[in-house]
Parts: structure tokens; C-alpha cells; sequence
């Protein structure tokens, strides 16, 4: 039974808890029958005594011997009973054995439990000295009693017991089984709500209106998953929208261009201007691609192979100086302070930072300052490059490593990038086992990301 | 140059075709793996343009079984730029790779790296028309006239003048500059030739550095030139 049904695991569970319930109940009840027993049995053997104690007690007439046995015999009839009577006189000794059985119950209080008689029978019995009197000398008197019909009683009561005991636990096994099926009934109405959701109809939700309160939490947590999935899901749609939005663009250009073109007779020139203007074209649909497979990758978890140990200062410094011209004509500065050893893949740091200055460049005004920072603390090391600018309100921070997410709506198709920049960076770090932060406060606009330190998640070299 | 290409896209093997021709290669094509495999087992060339993915055999098994025997470069051109791919291709003993989409001025310059691979020659003294570019003294002169240049704009001025007449893309630009190895989307390239062209050829009658619009930049002595203004 590889899958157990729950309502099956709890009819057994229910009918076994039964069956130490009934065994319990039913050995303190042969318990108490068996004392019982045991009592009415010393009761039978001392009724057997005083029937006769009474009259060797007060009988004064000369036969009482005869009598005696006259009434041993009419009592002994049904075969249930036996009496022993011995004392030195043997017209005062009666049954057989008298002498032993005497002398054996002599030493007990009570009855005891013997085997009599030729078939070896087990019988209770107990023995009484009776006192002298004028009529015989001191007696001992005997008394037996057959226990067969107490033990029947005993016997026929375990033998019924257990198979009650059996029956009654399958009973509760039945009666639990289907108990726990209507009680599992709210698992069944969820699985057809789960049954119902799909991709069409995303919005829906498992309903929490009548749950019992322990599927309550259940519902929730998978409700709520099922929000994470679609928002990523909404995410996903909106993107694969954005993507087909930045490659209509130059599409729509290139099909334009080239239909004006043919529309009509064109020299040679003109052709070849408008096949120029195609391939810028086309250069910026190839980048827009190539990015994307390049974030795609970052996404499916591929880490930076090729990494070497550097200083990220001079490698920092390197990509400003790669920008020295264009800082220069943008009018602003950039320094570079502190400084870190880490593995990385020099190329993918140069294109993620040379993303941040890109960007801040941007978004600087003329004769700014720049500040580059690098530092490390617990793990991993940290870059940022800050730039003053307007605030970003604080919940537009983390989107601003959105694909095709743009601050400045004004400027949609600014070639620079295409709203791909910060992105790559973000990708950029997790391939190295970091990530980015964004933070805007005192007029100054702060981007940046993180690498895993050797020591701490050193990224596969390869 | 002779270059052999192994590509089973027809339209991507006939535009490589023409333009390798053009740059004056000459070109053998295979479509398929099988053809492919023989051609480059069979005949010498100086470089081997191969397609992963093919039909008959892939590119990947076709340079295994070409490495046995030869040594001839290779550059494989593969659609996917997964680690797997790249690691497999340059184990496999190719000597570059380049990822789908590619520009051909990439291609071109990549096959000419392997091709003059060991035969560089040294030169100390380059001549583009009546521009001198003295590598040892680090000067500059057309016609007559001293040319002052930063750090930076001499050194894309000797790579230009080192590689006159051929197209030179962005990307090749900044990685042999800059040494920034990736495909970059700033300005930088452009606002240093805007520097350079305004010191070495504005000034004159003749211009020598030419943009080739979406392509990249050339540094050449053409005939009936006009004046470009920057």
C-alpha cells in the first residue's frame, strides 16, 4: 500500500485504539467475574459445612452416626458434592481418604482446590473441627465441592469475548472509515476548486468560506502561492508585451524604409542610404536580442565561468577611463574610492559597471560628480556608483532593475541600452552570487551590486 | 585567404559567401556536415567558418574528427550562447566562436585575427596617404603639420592605421583600445572617432576616416573623397 487513503489510515488507527479499548474492558470484567466466582465458590463450600456442622453439633440422639450418613448420602446425591468426616473412632470416619483430606486442609484457610475421586475431578474444598460431644468424640469434618460448572461459566466467558471484542472493532473500523469520508468530504470539494484553475482563469481561488479549521491554514498558504505565481505570471505577459513592443519599432522602420524605397526608381546612393539606415536598424534588434538571451541565461542560473582574482578598483578604473571622452563632454567627473580582491569575469564586471556610469551619466546634470565606491563587508564585496539627481520615490527603487523599466517615460527609445542597462547588471551580480540595491537619499541617487567573496560562495572558475 | 564554410542556412552561406569573396577569400560552401567534413579533410584552407548545428553531422562531431587530422582555425558559429555550447565547441577544439545574431564586420575581423595569427609584420612607421603615424616616437604628421593626440586617440589612430582599409566595428574598437570584451551600447567609440577626426581630418582637405554606417569606421586614402563634417 504505497498511497494510504487517509480515511483508511484512520479506520485502522480508530479500530485499533478500539480493540485496546475492548481488551482493557473486557480483562477488568473477567476479573471481577473470576473474584466473583472465586467467592461464591468459598460461599458453596461452607454452606456444604454448616449444612451438616449444625446437626453434629446439637444432635444428642444415640444414632446420630447413621443420621449422619443418611444425610451425607441424600446430600451428595447429584454427584457435586463429597464429605469427609475422620476422628480415631471409625464408626466416626466417613469417604475415602478421610485421614489425608483432613490433615490437608488443616493447614489452609478457606477452601482449597483438589482433585477427587477416581476421574480426578478438581474440587473446592474446606474442613471445620467440630468439638466433642456426648454423642461422638471430636470430629473433623470435610466438605467438597465440584468447581466444573464455575470454571464452565469462566471458560465460556473468555471464548466469547474475543471474537465480541474482534467484531466490535471491526464495527468501529467500518463506522470510522466512513466517518472520516464525510469528514474528508472538504478535501474533495478542494481538489475540484484546484481541478477548475488554470491558466484562463488564473484570478480563481481555492474558497475558504466553510473549511474546517484544519484545512484553513492549508487553503491560505495555497492560496497565496497561487498569488506569487500569478503575479509572476502577469509579470511574464507584460514582458513578453514589452519585448514585442521594442522590436515593433524597428521592424515597422525597416518594413517602411525599405517599401518607400522600392516604391519607386532609386540610384544607387539612395539605395544604399536606405540600406544603411536598415542596418541600424537591424544592429539594434540583434542587441536587443542578444541581450535578452544574455538575461535568460543569467535567469536559468548559469554563474560566471573564467573568473580571475582582481582588484576591482583597477578594474573600475579601467572602465572609467574607458568613458574619460564622454565624461568629458558630459561635463562631469568621476572618482573612485576604496577598493576589493574578488573573483570575477572581467568582461561582465566591465559591462555592469560600465551599465552604472552609463547610467548615471544620464541622469546627472552637467559639472556633477560621480562617486564610485567599493568597498567589502561580510562576504562580499560591494560597488556602487552614485550620482546626484531627483529622488526616486522609494517604491519605484527596486523596479528601476525591471527590464525595459524606465524612469524617464519621456525618453522611450533613448537607443542607449533600450531600458535593458541596470537589468544586466542585476544579472550580472547573481551570476556572481550577488545582487543590486538601489538607494536615493539626500539628492543623490545610489545604484549598485554585490559579489560573493571567495571565502563565502566563491563562483565556479572554469 | 581561402575559407571554407560549413553552414546548412542557405541564405546565411550565400551573403558570407559574397562578402568573404568580396574582401578577396576565396570561398569553397558546404550545406552539410558530410560534404562539409570531406571538403575540410580533403583540401587545405586557412580557415574553417562552421555552423553547430548541421544536418548529416553535426559541427561539433565534424571538428572532433577534423582535429584528428588537421589543425586548420576554426570558427564555429552556434544559434545558442549557453556555457554548454561554447564550452563543448572550444573543447572540441574550435578557436572562436561567435553567437547568432553576428555581424559580418565580427566575422570578418575575427577570421582575419586567426588568418594573420604569427605573420604579423612590425612596422614602426605607418603611412595612410599624407598621414605618417610614427609608432616609436609616438608622433603624428600630415602634410607637414603636427598632429597633437591624447593617449587614447593615438592608440585608436595606430590600430586604425595598423588596419587601414578595413572595417573596423565598434565592438572591435573598444575591446582593442579599451580592452572592454563585450558587445557595449555607450557612445564612447563614436565620441573618440568625433575627437580624432576633428584633429587629423577636418583640418584638411581630404578626409581619411569614414563611417560606415551601421558597420563601423575605416581609415583609408579614397579617391574623390569629400570633406565630412563631424
Amino acid at each position: 500500500m504505497s498511497r494510504r487513503s487517509i480515511a483508511l489510515r484512520l479506520a485502522l488507527m480508530f479500530s485499533a485504539v478500539a480493540l485496546a479499548g475492548f481488551a482493557l474492558i473486557g480483562f477488568a470484567v473477567h476479573e471481577l467475574l473470576a473474584r466473583n466466582l472465586a467467592r461464591h465458590q468459598q460461599e458453596l463450600v461452607d454452606d456444604r459445612i454448616e449444612d451438616l456442622d449444625y446437626m453434629l453439633v446439637h444432635g444428642r440422639s444415640t444414632d446420630l452416626a447413621d443420621r449422619v450418613r443418611d444425610k451425607i448420602a441424600a446430600l451428595t446425591g447429584d454427584g457435586r458434592t463429597q464429605y469427609w468426616l475422620w476422628s480415631k473412632d471409625p464408626a466416626w470416619q466417613y469417604g475415602s481418604d478421610a485421614a489425608r483430606m483432613a490433615e490437608a486442609t488443616r493447614t489452609v484457610q478457606g477452601s482449597m482446590l483438589m482433585p477427587v475421586g477416581a476421574d480426578m475431578r478438581q474440587f473446592a474444598v474446606a474442613g471445620r473441627d467440630i468439638a466433642p460431644t456426648a454423642v461422638h468424640p471430636p470430629l473433623r469434618l470435610v466438605a467438597g465441592v465440584d468447581i466444573a460448572p464455575i470454571t464452565q461459566i469462566l471458560r465460556s466467558f473468555e471464548i466469547r469475548l474475543l471474537p465480541v471484542m474482534l467484531l466490535g472493532a471491526l464495527l468501529v473500523a467500518a463506522l470510522s472509515y466512513r466517518v472520516a469520508r464525510v469528514g474528508l468530504k472538504p478535501v474533495a470539494q478542494l481538489s475540484a476548486d484546484a481541478r477548475r484553475i488554470g491558466p484562463d482563469t488564473r484570478q480563481q481561488r481555492l474558497r475558504m468560506v466553510p473549511l474546517p479549521l484544519e484545512l484553513d491554514e492549508f487553503v491560505g498558504s495555497f492560496n497565496s502561492a497561487l498569488d506569487r505565481l500569478d503575479a509572476a505570471y502577469t509579470q511574464l505577459e507584460s514582458f513578453n508585451a514589452d519585448v514585442a513592443h521594442e522590436l515593433r519599432t524597428p521592424l515597422a522602420n525597416l518594413i517602411g524604409q525599405t517599401q518607400v524605397a522600392l516604391a519607386r526608381e532609386r540610384g544607387a546612393a539612395e539605395l544604399g542610404e536606405v540600406l544603411q539606415s536598415n542596418l541600424e536598424e537591424l544592429e539594434r534588434l540583434r542587441t536587443i536580442v542578444s541581450d535578452m538571451l544574455f538575461l535568460a541565461r543569467a535567469e536559468r542560473g548559469e554563474r560566471a565561468s573564467r573568473c580571475v582574482q582582481v582588484s576591482l578598483a583597477h578594474e573600475l578604473g579601467k572602465t572609467v577611463e574607458f568613458f574619460d571622452m564622454l565624461l568629458d563632454d558630459a561635463g562631469v567627473k568621476v572618482d573612485v574610492e576604496g577598493d576589493a580582491e574578488a573573483l570575477v569575469e572581467t568582461s561582465l564586471f566591465h559591462r555592469a559597471v560600465t551599465n552604472l556610469l552609463q547610467n548615471a551619466i544620464q541622469h546627472a546634470p552637467r559639472g556633477a560628480r560621480i562617486h564610485a565606491r567599493i568597498s567589502s563587508k561580510g562576504g562580499e564585496a560591494e560597488v556602487s556608483v552614485s550620482n546626484p539627481s531627483e529622488p526616486i520615490p522609494p517604491e519605484l527603487l527596486p523596479r528601476l532593475f525591471d527590464r525595459f523599466y524606465r524612469a524617464d517615460a519621456s525618453r522611450p527609445n533613448s537607443d542607449a541600452n533600450h531600458g535593458l542597462g541596470l537589468a544586466i547588471v542585476k544579472a550580472i551580480a547573481a551570476m556572481h552570487g550577488g545582487r543590486v540595491f538601489a538607494r536615493s537619499e539626500e539628492g543623490l541617487v545610489t545604484v549598485g551590486f554585490t559579489l560573493a567573496l571567495p571565502e563565502a560562495a566563491g563562483p565556479q572558475v572554469g | 585567404v581561402k575559407v571554407l564554410i560549413i553552414e546548412d542556412e542557405r541564405k546565411t552561406a550565400d551573403y558570407l559567401r559574397q562578402g568573404l569573396t568580396e574582401q578577396g577569400c576565396s570561398v569553397d560552401v558546404a550545406h552539410d556536415g558530410i560534404d562539409g567534413q570531406h571538403l575540410a579533410v580533403h583540401h587545405d584552407h586557412d580557415v574553417i567558418v562552421l555552423d553547430a548545428m548541421l544536418p548529416g553531422l553535426d559541427g561539433f562531431e565534424l571538428l572532433r574528427s577534423l582535429r584528428a587530422v588537421k589543425n586548420t582555425p576554426v570558427i564555429m558559429l552556434t544559434a545558442r550562447d549557453g556555457v554548454e555550447d561554447r564550452v563543448r565547441g572550444l573543447r572540441a577544439g574550435a578557436d572562436d566562436y561567435l553567437i547568432k545574431p553576428f555581424s559580418f564586420v565580427e566575422l570578418f575581423a575575427r577570421l582575419q585575427a586567426l588568418t594573420r595569427r604569427g605573420r604579423r609584420q612590425e612596422a614602426t612607421l605607418l603611412r595612410v596617404g599624407p598621414l605618417h603615424v610614427d609608432l616609436i616616437s609616438r608622433r603624428v604628421v600630415r602634410e607637414n603639420q603636427r598632429i597633437d593626440l591624447t593617449a587614447k586617440e593615438f592608440a585608436l589612430l595606430e590600430l586604425l592605421a595598423r588596419r587601414q582599409g578595413e572595417i573596423l566595428s565598434k565592438t572591435t574598437i573598444a575591446e582593442l583600445v579599451w580592452d572592454m570584451h563585450f558587445d557595449s551600447t555607450t557612445n564612447v567609440v563614436e565620441v573618440a572617432i568625433r575627437r580624432l577626426r576633428a584633429k587629423m581630418d577636418t583640418p584638411f582637405a581630404m578626409p581619411l576616416l569614414h563611417t560606415i554606417r551601421g558597420m563601423g569606421y575605416v581609415l583609408e586614402e579614397r579617391e574623390g573623397a569629400h570633406p565630412v563634417r563631424p
